[in-house]
């Protein structure tokens, strides 16, 4: 298996613009502005089957081709490093280690595109990384990466840099474009989607720092070699976060596709202790939780969407025996509630309510249509609102209350926790 | 034109309506909180979802395009539940205060909870706390328990008076209705947030707690408060005014009414109405009947030479008014000198214009002038001369400016013959010879031409004061006094009559104006 998106991180000096050129670096960039045209550039990435790595999987291809070709003003990029999903860091690792590839991956799309202007969104807890990035801006700058007539190609471009100020749902594309314009972070309705009406009204398209540091490889070595690796569907490498009771936590860059139980106890080194596996969220934490008889599976959209789940960011959460999964419930129902804007009706008061009944189960005040009451609030959350967060507050307490009714109960009517030792934050 | 069918029947509507526009339009009711016809579309509430066949998820048909072939259902079962978990949501922590809300009678979510809610509650959590009797500006009141974030109010505030003073701060079930800070909600609209708000959270300082809105009875009328005439309710109880309201016309005030035009049903109750007709003699004004109160003027005015006369109407006088007065004073009277004032303050882009009366466009479409240039600074000279003496005024406009209302009033005491006709006790009334008691707008039948040549009907609400009577049988009365009677001074008759000869109002009349009135074209808006 080949490590392309990884295989220099933590290498001496590939976090600089020397280190990113000696290892072939603004190769794709140079042949994309000599030799192919913006729409041979979408072609490209339509043909590698490259699905967006922000957690919905769209084709980052077709996301392209609906920007608007010739337009009598301004059109606009923003790359999504709102990296706000709990589990999810493997954004943080192109930034930290290597961060010349996204730009380079950027500087292409905007090329592809006819954009002249890109946004970088960064999460404002994001201090370090983003005084990296700046760097590598600067760098890539001084090298004529970026600017005015871009390696004498004609083509301009200039990157911004744009912190967040700590709320989850400006990772969502038009919360992530009101916070760039300088509202405050809530979703906006859609249609007007933003192809057509992005950021100040202009066409807009968003994508994740992984999804644009997939980029250059696939122009320098071809969508084929991209279709090649992972699944038919589900193509390329990606980074999966594995986090929890695992002997090796961290970022492991394998195929889409890759087992999830191979991942778990080959690639992240096995439950911790020795303990047994209880249960599994395999891509962030709006994802619905795998019991551990059901972690045999494929990590690829179309396998744990048939597995009752979703690949979502790839960050994969590992939880053993000692972990308490009304406690994981109240975790979960606690963030999404603090992380809902408040526009929507239900989500605003859905996503507080499931939080309340969990907390009341935890408590030892739950009754015990308290569960069902769960699972019809989660119904009425899903599908509810103007963006998918009331989904991601809804998901993980069906998972939860289907896959551990049992343990719920039992917290019910002994009133006491059955995993005292579970995790506390 | 796309055709779709809603609820199984198949309908025609123009190109880019929303799906609960065309309901509405076709009498299909779809509950909605944040919808309003004259905002933004905001698609929040989630009240308004539908099903849409061929969408994956429930439509908010607010925000949903009408396409051809489309088929929409209101009350599929997927709809009712839908609808039942936006109340269920909007209750968990509203306070349910109906007994003691003032909203009560005319609330949404009482309403809608009604037809599409729990007669229990599953939640039986805290509710969550909220500011209570919150002043969020000099004449709203916020409860902010009660708020359900639709966010009418912002977006009034945003997008119709422009003043942006309230947002919704904070976010999720923390989300809070407030105003920017320093800037309290203190526009010239501010209580149009109170009609629009759809739940007792905005509340009118003025109205809350002063009636059950179920008792009110309603009579459609128009604001006097200026020459935009916007259409207003007037809602009140037993004789009394309680409010005004904006009665929506799209060509006249879309569905708003300013702050400052609500307070004006508080001229009609006050306490210093004239209530009945007065005659100075002797140094000592008495009351006395209209019969000797018309012939104490008639007398009056026929002492005098006709240059020795002069008359002053008020341009916030109905459109019948102006026509009987105009011919009052050229034809039994017998001056030509003969103006209307209208007091003029600060307009804006929106409602309020520049003529602070009623009904200058009107007068001038019948001939009448308003506001002639140094025409009451001439009568003054010449009251000073000794070469007018008695004067006819309807109102008390000639006193509104502050720098010239002390010499006004001193000049006009020299007159030997003062006839004041109005509704309110002031200075005039005070040094007056013969007063006749008048009508408010509130009281009266009449017609107003605004500034965009728009003919609204005004209707009577509550009864006439005392023995005070309409100005169209008062001049009626002086008329026949002098010997020359009008052939009607009823309303009705009289806007047929000047319909007949004056150009711009022919072919008008009461049967034919309509709730939007009927704009008569020859103006040009100024």
């Amino acid at each position: 298996m080949e490590r392309y998106l990884t295989k220099n991180f933590g290498k001496p000096n590939a976090i600089a613009m020397a280190g990113y050129l000696k290892h072939g670096g603004y190769r794709a960039l140079r042949k994309v502005l000599k030799k192919m045209e913006p729409k041979d550039v979408v072609e490209e990435v339509k043909d590698s089957g490259l699905r967006g790595r922000g957690g919905a999987g769209f084709p980052t291809g077709l996301k392209w081709s609906f920007m608007p070709q010739e337009t009598d003003g301004p059109k606009y990029i923003a790359c999504n490093a709102d990296e706000s999903e709990p589990g999810t860091f493997k954004d943080r690792e192109f930034l930290e280690k290597e961060p010349q590839m996204m730009i380079e991956g950027l500087i292409i799309s905007a090329y592809a595109m006819g954009v002249n202007t890109c946004y970088i969104y960064i999460r404002g807890e994001y201090a370090t990384q983003t005084k990296i990035l700046q760097q590598a801006l600067a760098e890539a700058y001084e090298k004529k990466f970026l600017g005015r007539n871009i390696l004498g190609s004609g083509f301009d471009c200039d990157i911004y840099v744009h912190r967040g100020a700590g709320a989850y749902i400006c990772g969502e594309e038009t919360g992530l474009m009101e916070s760039i314009e300088g509202k405050k972070g809530q979703p906006r309705k859609k249609p007007p989607f933003p192809a057509n009406f992005g950021l100040w009204g202009r066409p807009t398209t968003v994508n994740n720092v992984e999804t644009f540091a997939q980029v250059p490889h696939i122009i320098n070595k071809g969508a084929s070699w991209f279709r090649g690796i992972g699944t038919e569907k589900s193509t390329g490498n990606t980074i999966f976060g594995v986090s929890g009771h695992v002997n090796k936590p961290g970022a492991y860059e394998l195929p889409l596709g890759y087992g999830l139980k191979d991942l778990i106890y080959k690639d992240a080194g096995g439950i911790r202790n020795g303990r047994e596996l209880k249960a599994v969220i395999p891509g962030g934490s709006s994802v619905k939780v795998l019991p551990a008889d059901r972690i045999d599976v494929p990590l690829d959209h179309d396998s744990l969407t048939n597995a009752g789940s979703s690949l979502g960011t790839g960050a994969v959460i590992v939880m053993d025996d000692t972990t308490c999964m009304v406690r994981v419930g109240v975790v979960l129902a606690h963030f999404y509630r603090h992380e809902s804007c408040g526009q929507c009706t239900n989500c605003r008061e859905g996503s507080a309510w499931l939080h309340q009944l969990m907390v009341g189960i935890e408590n030892g005040q739950g009754k015990i249509e308290d569960l069902d009451l769960l699972m019809d609030v989660a119904d009425s959350l899903e599908g509810s609102s103007i963006c998918a967060l009331a989904d991601a507050a809804a998901w993980p307490v069906q998972g939860l209350v289907t896959h551990f009714r049992d343990e719920f109960e039992e917290h019910i009517k002994t009133g006491k926790c059955t995993s005292p030792d579970s995790f506390r934050i | 034109m796309p055709t779709f069918t809603l609820d199984g029947k198949e309908l025609t509507v123009e190109q880019g309506t929303t799906v609960l526009k065309a309901a509405l339009a076709n009498g299909v009711q779809i509950p909605h909180f944040c919808f309003h016809p004259h905002l933004s579309v905001d698609g929040s509430c989630r009240m308004c979802q539908v099903e849409v066949e061929k969408m994956p998820k429930l439509a908010i048909s607010c925000d949903t395009l009408v396409a051809d072939g489309m088929v929409v259902k209101t009350t599929s079962e997927k709809v009712l539940k839908a609808r039942n978990a936006v109340m269920e949501y909007l209750l968990l922590n509203h306070p349910l205060d109906c007994p003691i809300c003032d909203q009560a009678g005319e609330c949404g979510l009482q309403e809608y909870n009604f037809k599409h809610g729990n007669t229990h509650s599953r939640f039986s959590e805290e509710k969550r706390p909220g500011r209570k009797r919150f002043e969020i500006g000099p004449r709203v009141v916020f409860d902010e328990e009660r708020c359900i974030f639709c966010r009418r109010c912002v977006r009034f505030c945003n997008e119709v008076s422009q003043t942006g003073e309230l947002a919704v701060f904070s976010r999720g079930d923390k989300s809070v209705l407030d105003t920017y800070p320093g800037k309290p909600l203190d526009n010239r609209y501010s209580l149009n947030t109170v009609d629009i708000c759809p739940v007792g959270a905005l509340t009118s300082t003025d109205f809350r707690f002063k009636v059950r809105v179920w008792f009110l009875e309603q009579t459609d009328s128009v604001c006097p408060g200026c020459s935009n005439n916007c259409s207003i309710h007037i809602d009140h109880r037993k004789g009394k005014i309680q409010r005004l309201r904006p009665r929506e016309n799209l060509k006249v005030n879309q569905a708003w009414m300013c702050d400052a035009g609500r307070e004006l049903y508080k001229q009609t109750g006050s306490d210093n109405r004239l209530t009945a007709p007065r005659v100075l003699a002797e140094g000592q004004s008495t009351e006395v009947t209209w019969e000797e109160a018309f012939a104490a003027a008639a007398k009056g005015l026929a002492r005098f030479e006709n240059d020795h006369i002069a008359a002053i109407g008020s341009a916030g006088a109905t459109n019948e008014e102006c026509y009987i007065f105009h011919k009052l004073i050229t034809n039994v009277v017998g001056t030509t000198q003969l103006d209307l004032i209208s007091p003029l303050w600060e307009a804006d882009e929106l409602l309020i214009k520049e003529e602070q009366s009623a009904n200058p466009q009107g007068a001038r479409e019948l001939g009448l002038t308003v506001n002639r240039k140094s025409f009451v600074s001439g009568l003054m000279r010449a009251i000073e001369k000794e070469k007018l003496k008695a004067l006819y005024l309807v109102g008390s406009e000639i006193l509104g400016d502050p720098d010239t209302r002390d010499g006004i009033l001193k000049t006009l005491a020299k007159l030997e013959f003062l006839l004041v006709q109005d509704t309110h006790a002031t200075d005039l009334t005070a040094i007056a010879h013969v007063t006749f008691p008048a009508l408010t707008f509130a009281e009266k039948e009449g017609t107003f031409t605004n500034i965009h040549g728009i003919v609204q009907r005004l209707n009577p609400a509550v009864p006439p004061v005392g023995q005070s009577k309409p100005d169209l049988e008062i001049f009626g009365g002086l008329a026949e006094a002098m010997g020359k009677p009008f052939d009607t001074v009823e309303p009705k008759k009289v806007m047929d009559e000047l319909a007949q000869c004056i150009e711009p109002f022919r072919g008008i009349s009461y049967d034919t104006l309509g709730d939007a009135g009927h704009c008569i074209g020859s103006s040009n808006g100024l």
